[in-house]
């Protein structure tokens, strides 16, 4: 009998416990109710004022989060949406006669394809006739090649490698050969002077993985015929980023030539900027604020700026070069210079700096914002 | 310590559950004792039933005396005359180890080799003592390979091991049942209450109210606390009688090391490791592949084919018998992971014995097909024994012709949804008819979610390879009804089908690549696959 008194006591001590674990549980969430509540208020107030700030900035003409454009770095041309929209109705001719416009000029020619690969990738039942109705075509095979390239990155996707299925990178490399095919097709139709057909190679070795010796090759084709297509060189910086197949010294080291081999107006001195921010992206410790402070990187600035004013608005490069300058500028504290290129840039926001980020807008209006405010008295 | 001072450990550890057992339903008792004499109302009732409810999984815990006898194994008896060589190496051995030979040999089917006895009055008086020799163990070793196996399952009876095992064995099955009942309960609970919470969101979504999720963490804990007491015990338990078992396993180790020599000791473990995965394959995918379409290979084959496996990918099973296990195979198995064996046996000096020629197990037989014909008269199902019996290359060509025969089937309605077919003539009209037909058939097929977001020529770069292998596969029906490919066995690699000409497969991948082209070209195939 007492053995039971004594389990009895036991088990009642069990039971306060358990109803005292309850009363502590129970107060311990009202606490963390109150601290929600709490944060929300503080977060109400900080959205507050960040929109006023930029009720401001767009007061003083820059243009609103929600009329930003992610899609194209500069204002399309009309002429250039009025071809987009024949071919789509099946008006390939146009498309001809668009990216035949542009010449010689093997930058305008590439600005003029890529647009076109655009629109093929998603419907390219008018390219199709364009190759079956001129074979022989260098342009048409040039656009397929392009069209060819940007379907195996929309396959692939833009994830990282463990991201990506088994079935997405087979793929990727399927096409990729099949693009290769594309391109030397389009390289042995072409006129021998054009490095076009060698420039749409370029991608194509680095999806596919070129060696150094392959892609040098390659980049000997390209420069031979001109070296100073800006395209060629944003695109060959790719490759030798560590990302792709090279490192920090190998890009560093590629731009740095490309630079050299730019007189001013040529706006190759965009380079060395590419590759300094594509080594910022990648090393984790390394801190904007302060790496982009580097003497060696203002010097490269200042240089960029020499070139783009020699440039003038003509070049089909310069939307890009004024970008990554407003970036830097902003993170080197001048706001002033860096306010001066968001004026020229403002509204189309569809290229790198802004497009590694995971919300290309949030990075544009933080830095374009900031610099507005440093520079504008009184805001 | 001596055999009867672990026998009376066993049986303390034995009674020890049933005390726990006693202590918990005189605990619930005297709660209900409490309850009713301090409450009132239906609190009362509640809480009785509780208790009630608790007792069952404890009762039937105790009172599942009988610890589950598994059938013995199937297999064939074989006597002293019958065979005289396999008898003599298993007396020599047991002579060898020192405890008395088995009164039975039975041939069994599994990679394994055991020695089971009957024995009486909780293992303290011997019984009938058979070996069960697995013929697919037998067809993976060499005869000192063998004779070391046995001396390691002959060993535990030298060390009286066996005897009490049974006692060991039935208070370790007890206890894990116990604690699976309390578990199984509180799983059920929990899933009862889960159904209900889920029933309830459906009603609060359907009402246009966001859904609370379902929070089931406070259920069944009453059984899963009860289940902690006997893992509790259950744990002392082990600790307190594997040091044993591991020093028993380890010392049926050194009997094989005295018998069969170090070498031969220690490949044949590491043959084990090699053998049951091998088998394990070699059933699935050779011996059982022709079930489907009615055929088994011929008698003797359905486990003598494993040979010419273990003969094909001896590169491939060099790898199993490097890489060991470090894990033991589970927290109630009392063998020592087998690296840790291996380990312990290579590590012992050289006896001279390395290098010993043997000839293989199997010829210690009379005659090793006829055993293992006569195995499988008593293995098999009726069902399987009724079967089609042809030689392994028939058995390959058929079986793969009806299994990708009836694969095509599927293929072939998914292309008459969309007017191509039925027969490979007709799909090639369609597609030369309508070439956007292709991306409608590739669209009922299953799609990865990449492949769902794909727009425009994305989406038909991602259909296209599906369309391919869906032709691909007509295409080999197609050759194989035609007599022009045949299936080819192969014990290395997997069947693949062999086609008509040299040079034929560049032609069919070009044939197959120009039909699912943009602007697709049907010729080349008509030309390879269906003229005459």
């Amino acid at each position: 009998m007492i053995g039971l008194y004594i389990l009895g006591a036991v088990l009642l001590f069990g039971a306060f416990k358990f109803l005292r674990g309850v009363y502590y549980i129970r107060k311990a969430k009202a606490l963390e109710a109150e601290i929600g509540t709490l944060n929300t208020g503080t977060e109400a107030v900080k959205a507050e004022r960040k929109a006023e700030k930029a009720a401001a900035v767009v007061a003083l003409g820059f243009v609103a989060e929600a009329d930003l454009d992610t899609e194209n770095p500069a204002p399309v041309p009309p002429e250039r949406t009025a071809v987009l929209d024949a071919v789509r109705s099946g008006d390939w001719e146009a498309g001809a006669a668009y990216v035949e416009a542009a010449g010689k000029n093997w930058q305008e020619r590439m600005e003029r394809v890529r647009p076109l690969a655009e629109a093929a990738a998603e419907d390219d039942a008018w390219l199709l006739a364009w190759r079956a109705a001129r074979p022989s075509d260098p342009t048409a095979a040039l656009v397929d090649a392009d069209t060819a390239i940007m379907v195996a990155w929309n396959v692939r996707g833009s994830q990282s490698g463990s991201r990506t299925t088994q079935e997405q990178f087979r793929l990727f490399r399927e096409l990729l050969v099949k693009a290769q095919e594309v391109a030397h097709e389009a390289q042995r139709l072409a006129d021998p002077a054009d490095p076009t057909p060698y420039i749409v190679e370029q991608p194509i070795g680095q999806g596919l993985g070129y060696s150094h010796e392959r892609y040098r090759e390659l980049w000997a084709q390209v420069v031979g015929r001109d070296p100073k297509v800006l395209w060629s060189h944003i695109s060959g910086l790719q490759y030798w980023c560590r990302k792709w197949r090279g490192s920090h010294e190998l890009a560093l080291g590629f731009a740095r030539e490309s630079a050299a081999a730019g007189a001013p107006g040529d706006l190759l001195s965009l380079l060395p900027l590419i590759a300094y921010f594509e080594q910022e992206t990648d090393e984790d410790d390394l801190a904007a604020e302060t790496f982009f402070k580097e003497p060696e990187i203002v010097a490269a600035v200042d240089a960029a700026l020499l070139d783009l004013a020699a440039a003038g608005d003509d070049h089909p490069g310069t939307a890009r070069l004024r970008h990554m300058l407003a970036y830097l500028l902003f993170w080197q504290d001048r706001d002033e210079q860096a306010v001066e290129q968001f004026r020229h840039i403002d509204g189309y926001i569809g290229c790198v700096p802004w497009s590694y980020a995971g919300s290309p807008k949030s990075r544009y209006l933080y830095a374009r914002d900031w610099a507005v405010g440093v520079s504008t008295p009184g805001l | 310590m001596g055999a009867s001072l672990r026998a009376l450990r066993a049986l303390v550890l034995l009674a020890g559950f049933y005390l726990l057992g006693v202590f918990l339903l005189a605990a619930l008792g005297g709660i209900d004792y409490a309850v009713v004499t301090t409450l009132h109302g239906p609190i009362v009732a509640k809480l009785l039933l509780a208790s009630v409810v608790l007792t069952v999984p404890i009762v039937r815990g105790m009172f599942m005396l009988r610890t589950p006898k598994g059938e013995p194994p199937a297999g064939v008896t074989v006597g002293e005359a019958q065979e005289p060589e396999l008898w003599a190496a298993v007396r020599d051995v047991a002579q060898q180890v020192g405890t008395r030979a088995p009164d039975e040999i039975v041939l069994i089917d599994e990679v394994n080799a055991a020695v089971a006895e009957d024995a009486k009055l909780l293992g303290l008086r011997p019984g009938t003592r058979r070996l069960y020799l697995g013929l697919p163990l037998m067809t993976g070793l060499d005869e000192m390979q063998l004779r070391a196996v046995l001396a390691h399952e002959m060993g535990h009876y030298a060390n009286f091991d066996t005897r009490l095992t049974p006692l060991i064995a039935r208070g370790r099955a007890q206890l894990i049942r116990t604690i699976g009942y309390f578990h199984e309960r509180a799983d059920k609970k929990v899933a009862k209450e889960r159904a209900k919470q889920e029933r309830k969101d459906e009603k609060r979504i359907a009402k246009g109210k966001k859904a609370k999720g379902v929070d089931t963490a406070g259920e069944g804990a009453m059984y899963r606390a009860m289940a902690k007491v006997y893992i509790a015990y259950g744990n002392f338990y082990m600790r307190a009688t594997r040091s044993t078992s591991r020093r028993q396993e380890l010392a049926a180790d050194l009997a094989s090391v005295r018998v069969a020599g170090r070498d031969s000791a220690a490949s044949a473990l590491r043959e084990l490791n090699a053998l049951d995965s091998a088998h394990d394959f070699y059933m699935s995918s050779y011996a059982t592949l022709g079930v489907g379409a009615g055929l088994l290979p011929r008698p003797g084959e359905v486990f003598g084919g494993l040979r010419r496996l273990l003969d094909a990918r001896s590169a491939d099973l060099d790898e199993l018998r490097r890489e060991l296990s470090t894990e033991p195979t589970s927290p109630y198995d009392s063998h020592p992971a087998l690296a840790e064996r291996v380990a312990r046996i290579e590590a012992l000096p050289d006896d001279g014995r390395a290098g010993q020629a043997a000839r293989p197990a199997l010829e210690l037989l009379a005659d090793a097909g006829a055993s293992l014909a006569a195995l499988e008269q008593v293995v098999l199902t009726p069902e399987a024994l009724a079967l089609k019996r042809v030689d392994w290359e028939d058995l390959v060509h058929e079986s793969m012709t009806a299994y990708v025969g009836q694969g095509a089937e599927d293929i072939r309605e998914t292309f008459a949804a969309e007017g191509a077919g039925p027969g490979l003539g007709a799909v090639l009209d369609a597609f030369d008819a309508d070439p956007a037909v292709r991306w409608r058939i590739a669209d009922r097929f299953p799609k990865s979610e990449e492949a769902q977001a794909a727009t425009g020529r994305t989406a038909r770069e991602f259909g296209r390879p599906v369309v391919r292998r869906a032709l691909n596969q007509l295409v080999s029906v197609e050759l194989t009804a035609r007599g022009a490919a045949r299936w080819q066995l192969s014990w290395s690699d997997s069947a693949s089908l062999r086609y008509p000409a040299d040079g034929f497969e560049d032609r069919l991948r070009q044939a197959l690549d120009a039909a699912v082209a943009d602007a697709p070209d049907t010729e080349p195939l008509r030309k390879l696959v269906l003229a005459p």
